[in-house]
C-alpha cells in the first residue's frame, strides 16, 4: 500500500537532512517572508495615514511617538513605524527631531468595524487629530493531521446565515449555489481573481414561503435528475432549472409550499425522509421505508458495505444508530459527536468515513473529525481539527466525495462555507 | 482488582448512556430572575421577548432587517423609506401594517417627549404609504436604521385589557406567583423560540437569584459587574457582555457650578481608577468618553487622569455650600460609588453631601448609570446624547466627526464619564446556546433547554 500514501513524510525529511544548506535557505526564506508579507499588507494604510499627517503638519522636522492599543501583534508596530517614517519623509516631514516643536503621536487602535489608526499632531498648545480606518486581516485557518487527513477549502464567507452550498454545472458553467434563509444565490467562478475571490455573486432568487421558518433553520441542496438542483427547506421545496439552452444559460428558481419527504444522501438505499417543520428534525418516517419505525433524527447517511449499505442516524435524543438489515444497532464511541455529519466516500481505509462535527459548546470552538464505523463502534480515523466557530451544518456532496461544512464565526458574526474532504495518508 | 473492575464497569456504563450534544431541542420552561422590572424602559427584558423593532443590529453595529426588510435613504438622509416584512402578525393575529407601525412609533415619541430628560424622536414626520413607513427629518439622520433598532422604538400595541402585544418570539399570558408568564409565539416571523414558555421573576435580589440558580429554581440570573469575580470563583457558567453601562457624573450648569472652571475642577478631582478598583472590582473600563474604546476606537483621546492640584487651582478658593450628590437609583453599588466620589471632591476642597435617597430631579451633582444599546459608533453617540438630554444629533459617521461632536459636548463639563461596565448573566446547567445581544441582554428566544421533549 505504500503507493496509496499521501505526501509520504519520510521522504521529505530525508531530503532536508541530506541538504543542510537547502534547509537553512528554506528557514531563511521563511523567516524573511513572514515580515515581508506583513509589511506589504500595511503599506497602503501607512501611506494614507502619512498623507493625512503631512496635511496637518506641513513639511519640517517632527517627533514621532507610536503605541499599539489594538490586537495587532507587537511585532507589527516596528514594521508599521518604518513604513510610516518612510512615507512621511517622502512628503517632507522628517521624523526623529527630538527637539522639534511638532509632536506626532500615532496610536494603532481598533473598534468593532476594524482597525483605527489615530494620529494626534501637537504644536504648542494646539492638538489636531486625524484618523484612518484600517481593515484587519482575518486569522488563517488551522491545520490537520492523523491517519486520514481532513482537507478543507474555504469557498466563500457571508454575513447572512448559510444553510448549504454546492457546486452544480448548468449550461456548461460551474456555479456555486448558496442556500440562505430567505434566498438562493448563485455564484460564478471568477477565473481572473485570486483564490480567495474565486467566486463572484451572480443571480439571486427569493424563497417564497407562507409559514414562518423554524428558528434553527436547516436546508439542503440536492442534485436533481432532470434539472440542476432542488433545495429543501422546512415546508418548502425549490426547483432550480435552466432558463434556456446553451453555454452560460441563466438559472431560474421556483419555490412552493411542500411537505414532500427530503431525499437522504446516498445512492444505494434511495430513501426519502419526512421533515417536521415545527421541530426542525426528520420525523423518522421514511419512504419507501426500511420496514420498521424509526425515532426522530437529525441526520442520516449511507454507510456502504460489501452486501449493500447501512443507514447511520443521529437521533434527536443524542444517540447514534446504525440501521442494518432491519435491525437498529446503537453505535458506541460516538459521545463526541454533534448532530451533523456527512458520509465521505474517500476510498481510504474501509472506503467510507463519517465527517462529524464536535459536541462541544460553540463558545469554546467546534471541531471536525473523520470516523469509521467498525461493527457497532465509531472509531476515529483522523485527528480532530479545530474550527474557529460553530459548525452549523454538514451536507454530503452529490458524489459523496466531499462535504459542505458551514461554520458560524462570532464577533463579528459571519458564515464560512468550507468544502471538506478526506485524504488517505 | 474488584475495585478496578467496578470502576471499569461504571466507566463503560457512563460511556454507553452518555449522549452526544445535539441540535437544540424544543420545549420546556425557562425561568429567569432579575432585580428590576421586566417592562422598564428602555431595556426591560420582557420588552425584548415580546416586541420587535424595525431593524436589529449585528455584533459590529450594522443595521439588519427585522420587521422591515429593506430601507432606502433619500434627500441626503433627510427622508427614509422602510418597507415592512410581508405576512407578519401581532400575537393576537392582527396583521402588522404600516399604519400600526406609525401609531406605535407616534406613541413612543409622545412618551419620550414627556420623559425626564425628554427624548425627542429624530424625525419630524412619519407616515404610512402602502407597506412602507416614511420618516422625514429636518436634519440628516444617517444612522436611522441603527437608531430604530433600539428597544425604545419597539413596535407595540395594547389590547383592551392593557396587555402589551407585539410580534416577538413570546406573548404575554399572565402574571402568577410573582412571575410574568410568557408563552412561545408559534407564528413568530423569525421562527418559533425553542422554549415553550418563559417565567420572569422580577425584583429578586442578586443573593436570592444565585441561591435559586444553585438549587435549580432558576435558569438564568443576573451577575452585577462587581460580582463577576465571585461568580467566576463559584464556577458559575457566565456570559459577560462588552461594556454597555456608563457610570457618569452629571453637573447641573446652574447653581453652584454655573462657572465652567468649577465644573472642570470637579471633572479633574474624580478618581476613576479607585472607583474601578475598589467599587467595581476592576470589572470595567475607566473612561472619560461617552463611548467605550472598543466601540469608537478613539476613547483614549479623552484623558482620564486625575489632577488634584489643577482642580484646586480652578476652584480658586470658592467653596460652594450645601452641594448634594445624589445617585439615580437605589442600588447599593451606586450609593457606594457616590460616597467615593464625595471623598474625591472633598480632597479638592468641595464640601459635598451624598443624598440618602435617589434623586427624582437632577441635583447639582447626579451619579447616573446609563445603558447603551446601539452597537455602531454613530448610533451609539446619538443614543448617549439623547440619554443625557443633549440637543442635536450626529450628522456624520466618520470617526473624526464623531470625536469632534463628542468633544464639543464634553468640553462643557456637564457630563463627566467615569466607567464603562459590562452586563453579565449566569446560566444553569440545562440552558444551551444562550448568547447575548450586543447590548448585553440575553437572547432568550435562541436558548434551549437540555433534555426538553
Amino acid at each position: 500500500m505504500p503507493d496509496a500514501r499521501y505526501n509520504p513524510p519520510q521522504r521529505m525529511m530525508d531530503k532536508l537532512r541530506l541538504s543542510g544548506w537547502g534547509a537553512a535557505l528554506v528557514c531563511l526564506v521563511a523567516v524573511l517572508w513572514v515580515p515581508a508579507a506583513r509589511a506589504a499588507s500595511w503599506e497602503q494604510p501607512a501611506s494614507d495615514l502619512a498623507r493625512q499627517i503631512a496635511s496637518l503638519t506641513g513639511p519640517g522636522p517632527a517627533r514621532l511617538l507610536m503605541q499599539n492599543v489594538s490586537t495587532l501583534p507587537a511585532g507589527d508596530l516596528p514594521v508599521i513605524r518604518r513604513l510610516l517614517e518612510q512615507d512621511l519623509r517622502r512628503l517632507g516631514v522628517l521624523p526623529g527631531g527630538s527637539d522639534s516643536a511638532t509632536l506626532i503621536r500615532v496610536t494603532l487602535s481598533e473598534n468593532l468595524q476594524g482597525g483605527l489608526w489615530v494620529a494626534e499632531v501637537q504644536e504648542g498648545t494646539e492638538t489636531r487629530v486625524t484618523m484612518l480606518a484600517v481593515p484587519l486581516a482575518p486569522a488563517a485557518p488551522g491545520g490537520s493531521g492523523g491517519a486520514i487527513t481532513i482537507r478543507r477549502t474555504l469557498l466563500i464567507t457571508e454575513d447572512a446565515p448559510v444553510l448549504d452550498a454546492k457546486i452544480f454545472v448548468t449550461g456548461g458553467v460551474q456555479r456555486l449555489v448558496v442556500l440562505e434563509q430567505e434566498q438562493i444565490v448563485t455564484w460564478e467562478r471568477n477565473a481572473a481573481a485570486l483564490a480567495t475571490d474565486a467566486w463572484m455573486p451572480d443571480q439571486t432568487f427569493p424563497i417564497a414561503h407562507t409559514r414562518p421558518f423554524p428558528r434553527d433553520l436547516r436546508g439542503e441542496l440536492v442534485a436533481a435528475a432532470d434539472h440542476p438542483f432542488d433545495a429543501w427547506l422546512p415546508g418548502v421545496a425549490c426547483h432550480g432549472t435552466e432558463a434556456g439552452a446553451g453555454v452560460g444559460t441563466a438559472l431560474s428558481v421556483t419555490c412552493v409550499d411542500s411537505d414532500d419527504p427530503w431525499p437522504l444522501a446516498g445512492t444505494m438505499l434511495r430513501q426519502t425522509a419526512f421533515y417536521n417543520d415545527l421541530r426542525d428534525n426528520f420525523t423518522g418516517i421514511l419512504a419507501p421505508g426500511l420496514g420498521m419505525d424509526l425515532p426522530p433524527f437529525y441526520e442520516a447517511g449511507e454507510i456502504p458495505h460489501e452486501t449493500g449499505a447501512s443507514l447511520l442516524l443521529t437521533l434527536v435524543d443524542g444517540r447514534v444508530l446504525l440501521m442494518d438489515g432491519g435491525v437498529a444497532k446503537p453505535v458506541t464511541g460516538a459521545n463526541d459527536w454533534g448532530s451533523d455529519f456527512a458520509v465521505l466516500r474517500s476510498g481510504c481505509g474501509s472506503g467510507a468515513q463519517v465527517l462529524v462535527s464536535g459536541s462541544g459548546a460553540a463558545a469554546a470552538g467546534d471541531s471536525l473529525r473523520a470516523w469509521e464505523i467498525a461493527g457497532r463502534e465509531a472509531v476515529p480515523v483522523s485527528a480532530p481539527i479545530s474550527v474557529d466557530g460553530a459548525v452549523t451544518a454538514i451536507w454530503a456532496s452529490t458524489d459523496g466525495a466531499s462535504a459542505t461544512v458551514i461554520v458560524r464565526r462570532e464577533a463579528p458574526v459571519r458564515y464560512e462555507v468550507w468544502n471538506g474532504s478526506a485524504l488517505c495518508n | 482488582m474488584a475495585r478496578r473492575f467496578v470502576i471499569s464497569v461504571l466507566l463503560v456504563a457512563v460511556a454507553l448512556t452518555a449522549q452526544a450534544r445535539t441540535r437544540p431541542h424544543y420545549g420546556g420552561t425557562l425561568r429567569i430572575e432579575i432585580q428590576g422590572d421586566p417592562w422598564q424602559m428602555p431595556d426591560g427584558l420582557a420588552r425584548r421577548l415580546v416586541l420587535d423593532t424595525l431593524a436589529t443590529v449585528s455584533d459590529t453595529g450594522t443595521a439588519q432587517p427585522a420587521l422591515a426588510v429593506r430601507w432606502t435613504a433619500q434627500n441626503a438622509d433627510h427622508r427614509w423609506e422602510f418597507t415592512l416584512r410581508p405576512g407578519v402578525r401581532f400575537q393576537d393575529g392582527a396583521p402588522l401594517t404600516a399604519e400600526a407601525v406609525v401609531t406605535a412609533l407616534n406613541d413612543v415619541c409622545s412618551r419620550g417627549a414627556a420623559a425626564n430628560p425628554p427624548m425627542a424622536c429624530p424625525w419630524r414626520m412619519i407616515r404610512a404609504v402602502g407597506d412602507s413607513v416614511i420618516f422625514v427629518s429636518d436634519t440628516a439622520v444617517p444612522d436611522l436604521p441603527a437608531l430604530l433598532a433600539q428597544e425604545s422604538f419597539a413596535i407595540a400595541r395594547q389590547d383592551t385589557s392593557g396587555t402589551i402585544i407585539g410580534t416577538g418570539p413570546f406573548r404575554v399570558t399572565g402574571f402568577a406567583n410573582g412571575a410574568l408568564l410568557l408563552a412561545a409565539n408559534d407564528d413568530c416571523w423569525a421562527g418559533r423560540p425553542f422554549a415553550d414558555s418563559v417565567e420572569i421573576h422580577p425584583h429578586r435580589t442578586v443573593r436570592d437569584q444565585w441561591l435559586d440558580l444553585s438549587v435549580g429554581r432558576a435558569d438564568i440570573v443576573e451577575v452585577p459587574p462587581e460580582m463577576i469575580r465571585p461568580a467566576q470563583q463559584q464556577h458559575l457558567s457566565l456570559l459577560v457582555s462588552r461594556p454597555v453601562d456608563l457610570l457618569a457624573l452629571t453637573i447641573a450648569p446652574n447653581g453652584p457650578f454655573s462657572g465652567r472652571e468649577m465644573r472642570q475642577a470637579i471633572a479633574l478631582a474624580v478618581d476613576r481608577a479607585a472607583l474601578s478598583n475598589v467599587i467595581f472590582q476592576k470589572q470595567g473600563e475607566v473612561t472619560a468618553s461617552l463611548l467605550p474604546q472598543a466601540l469608537s476606537g478613539y476613547a483614549f483621546l479623552f484623558s482620564t487622569d486625575r489632577n488634584l492640584d489643577r482642580a484646586r487651582a480652578l476652584r480658586g478658593g470658592a467653596s460652594p455650600t450645601g452641594v448634594i450628590l445624589s445617585a439615580e437609583d437605589t442600588s447599593a453599588t451606586l450609593h457606594l460609588a457616590a460616597e467615593r466620589l464625595a471623598l474625591n471632591l472633598h480632597e479638592a476642597g468641595f464640601a459635598v453631601r451624598v443624598a440618602t435617597t435617589p434623586a427624582r430631579q437632577p441635583t447639582a451633582l447626579t451619579l447616573r448609570r446609563v445603558h447603551l444599546e446601539a452597537a455602531s459608533p454613530a448610533a451609539a453617540l446619538d443614543e448617549m446624547l439623547a440619554r443625557f438630554g443633549q440637543n442635536g444629533t450626529v450628522t456624520a459617521t466618520d470617526p473624526v466627526s464623531l470625536w469632534q461632536t463628542e468633544r464639543g459636548v464634553l468640553e462643557n463639563d456637564t457630563i463627566v464619564p467615569l466607567l464603562w461596565s459590562p452586563r453579565a448573566w449566569a446560566a444553569g446547567d440545562r440552558v444551551r446556546d444562550l448568547r447575548l445581544w450586543p447590548d448585553g441582554a440575553p437572547r432568550v428566544a435562541d436558548a434551549s433547554l437540555e433534555g426538553a421533549k
